[in-house]
């Protein structure tokens, strides 16, 4: 066999493409026009903040929709009152943790498996899924994304980055773990390290978007807000003190496609079903879980030693210990649940920015493991020092407010 | 039989995939989707052939974790035939994947895929003289519509590893 070097073989190819290749008169298409505008920041940027603007609407107004419109009926006057007429012996236990609180009046407050469990699954985080995914898809096939990565670059390279990281940072906006695995287009252990870390830390997935939207839309934006500052300042410090480089961006901006609706409407039913096959068994085991611990007082237990941390360090009712336990499973059940506690608006501000950036739901977590243990312990360091710092940070800005 | 689906990243090796085995692999439209391998089968002439779905790569000197992926795949199917999908609007550097494969005694076949996109950008390829050069199957296609997969399938059949020194050869003629 032989074996050619470098250039040999560009040689070969140079000889054979010439003989078997002709390029014609190029002719500037409308795709390359759209293209041109779209990757030109003067023109880029205001496209690109139009484009993400419109994906938020679309993802909230489409969620909201059928949430509201059709689940929260379906749910509150329907489902919960049939089960509660229904369900044998409203003071045992099995009662509380399928049914829950048997005062309820709706899905939210009662918190039991067949009530909140299923709304929680079903009723939110299925429209936000679908509606997320849609667009998601769209943007993939269209082509646009390569585009976004080349406009984000700059930014992107202050936290140890390059542009292609927008990728990940977009799928994990629908769920972690597929994000999580998208780390490997990215080329140095640095870039994923970063990646990993903070995507798994600061991006919250499309099921707490969902659930955010739904029980806390007043003090969502202010949530997201201090997710994104998170996501800029500890990517930021990362690129400082981890060893490393960050190589140059180096991709192909693919030709604009028009998105075919055969590969849009298969790529949405495989994700929102591979979505539901991971999160429903959790969301209800979540459920159970969380609903055994509060029956044997441990969650009460657990609220009393960790309340100087609590109410002190982060300035957060102590009864968030319950919440932070269920985010081990999900976060979108934990979500649900910190929105029956009393208290003011800027401790839910921080109840929810903890509960997102406090340690990967299981699924992630696991996927984590699969790319590298060394990487999970060290995310896992670096989680702990940014939950106490952030979440006592935020305490000290409502402090300095003068609302804490 | 086992084919693996090589080339560079977004050039259409999933949609092939897709097509070839009627599996639903995500396919997107930017570099990089494809970030593990995937395998899948179809049934020529009664007979039941492996797919693999491999990440794309720009050589087998991988950059990333995904291409380290592709060139171990490769490397741990030494008995497969390798279809190297290359996009047929930027076919020089398709093919220094595909003499990369050559020269390690792979048997190959060659997907010109994206013919469309070549045919839109006013690009012709001299197909039968390149298949000649080479001394592999060459197949234009468009995976995206289908044109070209059932003759794709049924020329990378037959195909044999072929020497570096005989393509020097041929190309001087």
């Amino acid at each position: 066999m032989t074996k050619l070097d470098v250039d040999e073989r560009w040689d070969l190819i140079d000889k054979i493409s010439k003989k078997t290749v002709t390029f014609g008169e190029y002719k500037h298409t409308l795709k390359d026009a759209i293209g041109e505008l779209t990757v030109k920041p003067l023109t880029g940027i205001p496209i690109a903040i139009a484009v993400l603007y419109g994906f938020w609407s679309f993802f909230s107004s489409f969620a909201g929709f059928f949430t509201d419109g059709f689940f929260v009926k379906l749910f509150d006057e329907h489902w919960l009152l049939w089960l509660q007429e229904i369900f044998p012996g409203k003071e045992s236990w099995l009662y509380y943790i399928f049914v829950g609180d048997p005062s309820a009046t709706n899905c939210f407050e009662a918190f039991g498996v067949l009530t909140s469990g299923f709304f929680v699954a079903i009723g939110v985080v299925l429209p936000a899924i679908v509606a997320f995914y849609l667009i998601l898809t769209l943007l993939e096939d269209s082509g646009y994304l390569p585009r976004l990565a080349v406009l984000i670059d700059t930014i992107l390279h202050r936290i140890g980055l390059h542009g292609y990281a927008i990728v990940p940072t977009i799928l994990s906006l629908g769920c972690n773990v597929p994000a999580v695995a998208a780390t490997r287009v990215l080329e140095t252990r640095k870039e994923r390290f970063i990646m990993m870390t903070i995507l798994a830390i600061f991006i919250p997935c499309g099921a707490q978007l969902g659930i955010m939207k739904e029980v806390i839309p007043d003090t969502m934006g202010f949530v997201i807000f201090y997710l994104f500052m998170g996501y800029l300042i500890f990517g930021f410090i990362l690129n400082k003190i981890i060893p490393g480089k960050t190589p140059e961006m180096l991709i192909d901006v693919p030709p604009y496609q028009m998105p075919t609706a055969q590969n849009v409407g298969r790529k949405l039913w495989m994700r929102t079903s591979s979505f539901f096959k991971v999160a429903l068994p959790f969301v209800l085991l979540g459920c159970v879980i969380v609903n055994v611990l509060y029956l044997t007082g441990f969650i009460a237990w657990m609220g009393d030693i960790l309340s100087p941390l609590f109410i002190g360090w982060f300035g957060v009712p102590s009864e968030t210990a319950g919440p932070l336990i269920a985010a081990f499973l999900r976060k979108d059940l934990a979500v649900a649940q910190l929105s029956a506690i009393e208290m003011t608006r800027y401790q839910m501000i921080s109840a929810v920015v903890l509960v997102s950036i406090y340690f990967p739901c299981v699924a992630t977590f696991a996927m984590m493991l699969r790319e590298g243990w060394k990487e999970l312990l060290g995310s896992i360091a670096v989680l702990a020092m940014v939950v106490t710092l952030y979440g006592g940070l935020l305490h000290l800005i409502w402090i300095l407010l003068g609302v804490a | 039989m086992k084919i693996l689906l090589m080339g560079h990243p977004n050039v259409g090796k999933s949609v092939l995939f897709n097509r070839l085995t009627g599996a639903n692999v995500i396919e997107s439209n930017y570099p990089g989707t494809t970030i593990d391998y995937t395998k899948g089968y179809m049934r020529v002439g009664g007979e039941e052939v492996e797919v693999i779905d491999v990440p794309g790569t720009f050589s087998l000197d991988p950059k990333d974790k995904a291409e380290e992926v592709a060139v171990k795949m490769l490397h741990e199917s030494r008995d497969a035939t390798v279809i190297c999908v290359i996009d047929a609007s930027k076919i020089e550097r398709g093919l220094y994947l595909v003499l990369e494969i050559v020269e390690e005694g792979y048997s190959v076949a060659i997907a010109l895929n994206m013919w469309d996109v070549a045919e839109d950008k006013n690009i012709k390829i001299d197909v039968v003289n390149l298949e000649r050069i080479l001394g592999v199957p060459v197949v234009s296609t468009t995976a995206i519509s289908g044109e070209g997969i059932k003759e794709l399938v049924s020329r990378s059949r037959g195909t044999a590893p072929v020497e570096v020194d005989d393509i020097f050869e041929r190309v001087e003629d």
